[in-house]
């Protein structure tokens, strides 16, 4: 699996991208791993408490979460998610 | 009155007159300004067989109510004609300053009418109005014709102008105010060039009336915070500026590629907003009242494009970035400075040479029709060569300028042009995202995604998420959207206020402005009886339901690859619904009931 990362977020994590060996089988304990890695900054962006953060973009296969399940999205192993802060309009 | 400035002013430049005359204070109330109102003047001044590039036509800058007060980003004005590109009332909107100081001097509108016998410009000062000899300007760019006008008028004057391709007549031509700003779209700078108007300057020292201060400036004071917190408004796109974007389309698997050809572009991020902030971005800008700040002050170092000023937006990278195959972001930014030099449209410029590309890689043209030049998509050379081509109006360069319907067209090959309506379609995938195509084929004027964005919802999830691969409920969607926005545009208000604020801020804003009382079901109202207007001009030009489409190439082939793989545009399943839900009939007329609803004849 490979996880993107975009705007803001690249400056929380420090890099554009992430290979996941072995992910979770659905979302939530994925961005719990990422979070644990990258810090408060990163957990911030993603959680708001126990919930996805209303203002975090993640799609899975260019598909948005809120669509699949949100934390419960199911993850294969050669998925890609990609993950954006809401960004501009234009 | 209040927010309006009660007076239009008219200048004939066949007699040389400058007249004023009174705001229709109902016409005011139902068409709100900007947008709206000049939309009117057009639908009862102008006959609708007028040639958009003969004197008869009129040119008409409005700003709206808001325009100049200190609700947020109250900084825009439009300029509305009838379009030489495709007849349509062409309404093009632009932010800067230039707005604000046209209700400084007095005006709700400035009625540009006939055409001078030789380039002139125009020096607004209050209520003195020069027209002014500009053969010293005429074929200068619009930097230095700006500063040469400011030299002779006043170095506090806003100037908005055509560059040598509006002169020209280029039929994607804009108006450039503030140096960096566009009233991009629709070909407006080729009926300034064709009445011989190469500026308006403007200097006003007057204020704009607030009837109910204390009402006005709380809803201003809660409207500023509204936005401050959200994310988009109040810190994303100052970060980042619109082209942020071109990773989350591409990321999407909509991010239109080589001519549409594709959905998805691998090198994306090598033109996105990020690369930008890293590489060129000087620092962020606003316009006048505004703390979004979504501008960008940029510059090229790179010894093959070196250049300096503002962008490039999201719109721009997409169209001489992926739609042509291109992922340096030196060039793509300097092909921006001449379109914005030079006064061309960079949506449709950047469209207009894909095309190109596509008719060159299929043999259609060859390096015969192209003065030499290897038109190859990814040839990032051929490219800015052909942009500054275009540009300068010279060879192959000058047929560009037309627009690319004209040119797949002259070549036998129309459905090459990813055009509705001949003008071109902005930087989203109806493939990918299903709402926004619904909005491109019914959009008034042709390919547009800013009046009916609903891409905020389908993509950027601001305010509500909605899947872009469905077209369940986008014919409401696209509906409640180009209401708003025809509301909003008329107010003088930018659009990317909405990153924070709705129908209901700015219906409360504007009243406790005018003393006018709207709900936000009138503000709404306003809104559709404004689209409305729109679409009743376009039946008399002839455009019919088979108008209200979208090039085959969306309908039958599906993207190939990336995220959106295998999709295309289902319009056929959300059309009926869209005339169904506006009350018009099932081949898009509004009906009598809609109509006599809307208080339009």
């Amino acid at each position: 699996m490979i996880v993107k990362y975009f705007a803001t977020i690249r400056t929380y994590t420090g890099e554009n991208a992430r290979q996941v060996d072995d992910p979770p089988v659905t979302l939530g304990p994925l961005l719990e791993t990422l979070a644990a890695r990258y810090g408060a900054r990163f957990r911030r962006a993603v959680f708001a408490g126990d919930e996805l953060s209303p203002e975090i973009i993640i799609l899975v296969n260019g598909r948005n979460v809120a669509h699949q399940g949100r934390l419960e999205t199911p993850l294969a192993a050669d998925d890609e998610v990609s993950i954006f802060p809401m960004v501009a309009g234009g | 009155m209040f927010g309006w400035t009660g007076t239009i002013l008219r200048v004939d430049l066949s007699e040389g007159t400058v007249t004023r005359e009174a705001t229709d204070p109902r016409m005011a109330r139902d068409y709100i300004g900007a947008r709206g109102l000049g939309g009117k003047i057009i639908t009862d001044e102008l006959d609708p067989a007028t040639d958009a590039l003969s004197p008869a036509n009129k040119l008409i800058f409005a700003p709206g109510p808001l325009t100049g007060t200190f609700a947020p980003s109250a900084g825009r004005y439009e300029v509305i004609t009838k379009s030489p590109l495709n007849n349509v009332i062409a309404c093009s909107n632009s932010g800067g300053s230039f707005g604000p100081e046209l209700k400084y001097a007095g005006y709700d509108a400035v009625i540009v009418e006939g055409k001078a016998a030789k380039p002139v410009y125009l020096w607004i000062r209050d209520d003195q109005v020069e027209i002014r000899d500009a053969a010293a300007i005429w074929g200068q760019d619009t930097h230095d014709t700006t500063d040469l006008v400011r030299a002779e008028t006043d170095e506090d004057a806003k100037v908005a102008c055509i560059g040598p391709a509006g002169e020209r007549l280029a039929l994607i031509s804009n108006i450039i105010n503030d140096m960096h700003r566009a009233a991009g779209r629709t070909g407006v700078g080729a009926v300034m060039g064709s009445k011989n108007l190469k500026a308006i300057a403007v200097y006003g020292t007057g204020a704009v009336k607030v009837a109910d201060p204390d009402r006005f400036k709380a809803a201003v004071m809660a409207s500023r915070q509204l936005i401050q917190a959200h994310p988009v408004g109040g810190a994303g796109l100052k970060a980042f500026g619109t082209n942020v974007l071109v990773n989350i389309l591409n990321q999407t698997g909509a991010l239109p590629t080589r001519n549409f050809q594709d959905g998805f572009f691998p090198t994306a991020d090598k033109i996105g907003g990020e690369a930008l902030a890293e590489r060129h971005l000087k620092r962020p800008k606003g316009c006048f009242s505004c703390i979004i700040s979504c501008g960008r002050v940029s510059r090229v170092d790179h010894p093959d494009y070196l250049g300096f000023g503002e962008g490039p937006e999201y719109e721009t990278a997409w169209a001489f970035g992926a739609d042509c195959g291109i992922d340096d972001l030196h060039a793509i930014t300097k092909a921006n400075y001449y379109c914005n030099e030079y006064g061309l449209d960079t949506i449709s410029m950047g469209s207009t040479v894909a095309c190109a590309m596509e008719l060159f890689e299929r043999g259609i043209i060859t390096t015969e029709d192209t003065d030499g030049v290897q038109l190859t998509f990814g040839n990032t050379a051929a490219m800015v060569e052909m942009v500054r081509k275009a540009a300068v109006g010279e060879g192959f360069g000058a047929k560009l300028a037309q627009g690319s319907y004209r040119l797949a067209e002259s070549y036998g090959h129309p459905e090459l042009s990813m055009t509705v309506k001949k003008q071109e379609m902005p930087a989203y995938d109806p493939r990918g995202v299903q709402g926004i195509g619904l909005n491109y084929a019914t959009g008034n004027r042709g390919g547009c995604h800013v009046r009916g964005y609903t891409i905020a919802v389908e993509v950027l999830q601001n305010g509500a998420v909605m899947d872009p691969r469905v077209t369940e409920g986008k014919a409401g969607l696209d509906i409640l959207f180009q209401n708003l926005t025809a509301a909003l545009d008329s107010t003088g208000a930018c659009l990317f206020s909405t990153f924070g604020i709705g129908g209901g801020e700015l219906a409360e804003t504007l009243s406790a402005l005018t003393g006018v009382e709207y709900s936000l079901d009138e503000f709404l109202k306003a809104g559709e009886r404004i689209w409305n207007q729109e679409r009743l001009w376009n039946l008399k030009q002839g455009y019919t339901t088979a108008d209200d489409t979208l090039p085959e190439r969306l309908l039958k082939e599906p993207i190939k690859t990336g995220p959106a793989k295998g999709e295309v545009s289902h319009l056929d399943q959300m059309l009926p619904e869209y005339y169904s839900l506006r009350g018009w009939d099932e081949k898009g007329v509004p009906g009598k009931e809609k109509l006599k609803e809307l208080t339009l004849n």
